[in-house]
């Protein structure tokens, strides 16, 4: 696609609107905040889309731009404040009734925030998205023993944030 | 109990060990652990459809090149002309028109007709849009029906540049360019508020007081 070529990109956002809006979600914690993320990531592509290398993957060059931008924001908000570190208790009556279900889901979000945003990537992207290691330090360029370190560390933290739910 | 997992139970939640491999004593560790994993919400996600047109409005603005939006502020923002017309006055105001008219006509290139009566109670407001490579451009709104034949711009001196003069009634008009017949393109510079159908439309104020035509 040639640089500038407003109405072609305009069928790029259409297309790809959705493909990362569950990766931006679970990785900023709310609907809202993916949606400024996604808006400001294919603003962000369309300044910058002569670095395109390969145009038919704009897709994983997008993507980038999104986590980048996903990663920035975390970050920010790390630096604002202490989060919630607070350990999440669930009522435990009904170990596995839909009740408990989705409390234990919420939780589990809550809980995802408590972690670093390099580890909840490598989280989200497995867990979430689906995706093998092997796609994952494809995706980012990272190496797969650094991708599991990452995880494991974030399996540690969740544990020990939900440990009264589990 | 120890918060730090068992590593093979950490291989056991990246899928790498089945339940089977572990030893027995590390099951529970592993089924509580797992739990957490079921815990994952992956429902998928839809944005907005609105996202689509403000992605789509910054980008045009964005298009502009940094000369040519120069050029279009200082003929954006000075150049609204503001008139009050008083019935009394009408007269004397048309005949002068007439002339000014005359007067272009013979030095310049036959400027588009503005298509829109001047009401009693109107104001003279100057359309500008920077579209280099159109053919043909035109303003369509809510004072005028969206009828986009009635209000065309012309090339106005700089390269890609096009311009109208309307006269609105007082009132807020939401309004929007037709570029080419086939693009609708919204006035980057004006503020735009939602049309009803997952569209934006830019809006212009125009008061009868001094400080005529303005943005919201």
């Amino acid at each position: 696609m040639l640089a500038g070529d407003t109405e072609q990109y305009a069928e790029l956002v259409h297309r790809y609107r959705d493909r990362y809006a569950r990766f931006a979600t679970r990785m900023l914690g709310s609907v809202d905040e993916a949606e400024d993320a996604v808006q400001d990531a294919f603003i962000r592509a369309f300044e910058q889309l002569r670095q395109c290398r390969d145009p038919d993957n704009f897709a994983g060059w997008f993507f980038l731009i999104l986590r980048n931008r996903c990663l920035a924001e975390r970050r920010r908000v790390a630096r604002a404040g202490p989060g919630t570190d607070a350990v999440v208790v669930l009522a435990t009556e009904q170990a596995d009734g839909p009740l408990v279900q989705e409390e234990r889901r919420r939780a589990l979000q809550q809980a995802l925030l408590g972690l670093t945003p390099e580890q909840r990537e490598v989280f989200v992207l497995k867990h979430v998205e689906d995706l093998s290691y092997e796609e994952i330090a494809g995706r980012l360029g990272a190496t797969i023993p650094s991708l599991k370190m990452r995880m494991h560390r974030a399996y540690d933290r969740l544990r020990e944030r939900l440990k009264d739910v589990l | 109990m120890t918060t730090v997992l068992h590593p093979l139970v950490k291989r056991f939640l990246d899928g790498e060990l089945r339940l089977a491999d572990l030893p027995p004593e590390l099951h529970a560790e592993a089924r509580a652990a797992e739990r957490l994993l079921g815990a994952v919400d992956r429902a998928p996600v839809t944005l907005p459809a609105a996202l689509e047109a403000r992605v789509m409005a910054e980008v045009r603005q964005r298009v502009i090149a940094p000369s040519a939006r120069r050029w279009w502020h200082r003929l954006a923002e000075p150049w609204e002309i503001r008139l009050r017309l008083r019935p009394w006055i009408l007269g004397p105001a048309l005949a002068a028109a007439a002339v000014l008219v005359l007067i272009l006509a013979r030095s310049q290139p036959p400027v588009p007709p503005v298509a829109v009566a001047a009401a009693p109670e109107s104001v003279y407001v100057r359309f500008v849009l920077y579209a280099p490579g159109a053919h043909r451009v035109s303003v369509a709104g809510t004072f005028n029906q969206w009828d986009a034949t009635t209000a065309p711009l012309a090339p106005a001196g700089a390269a890609g540049v096009w311009a109208t003069t309307v006269a609105l009634p007082v009132g807020q008009h939401q309004y929007a360019f037709l570029v080419d017949g086939r693009r609708w393109v919204n006035d980057p510079a004006a503020p735009m508020v939602d049309d009803g159908f997952g569209r934006r439309n830019s809006v212009v104020a125009v008061t009868a007081g001094a400080a005529g035509a303005r943005a919201l």
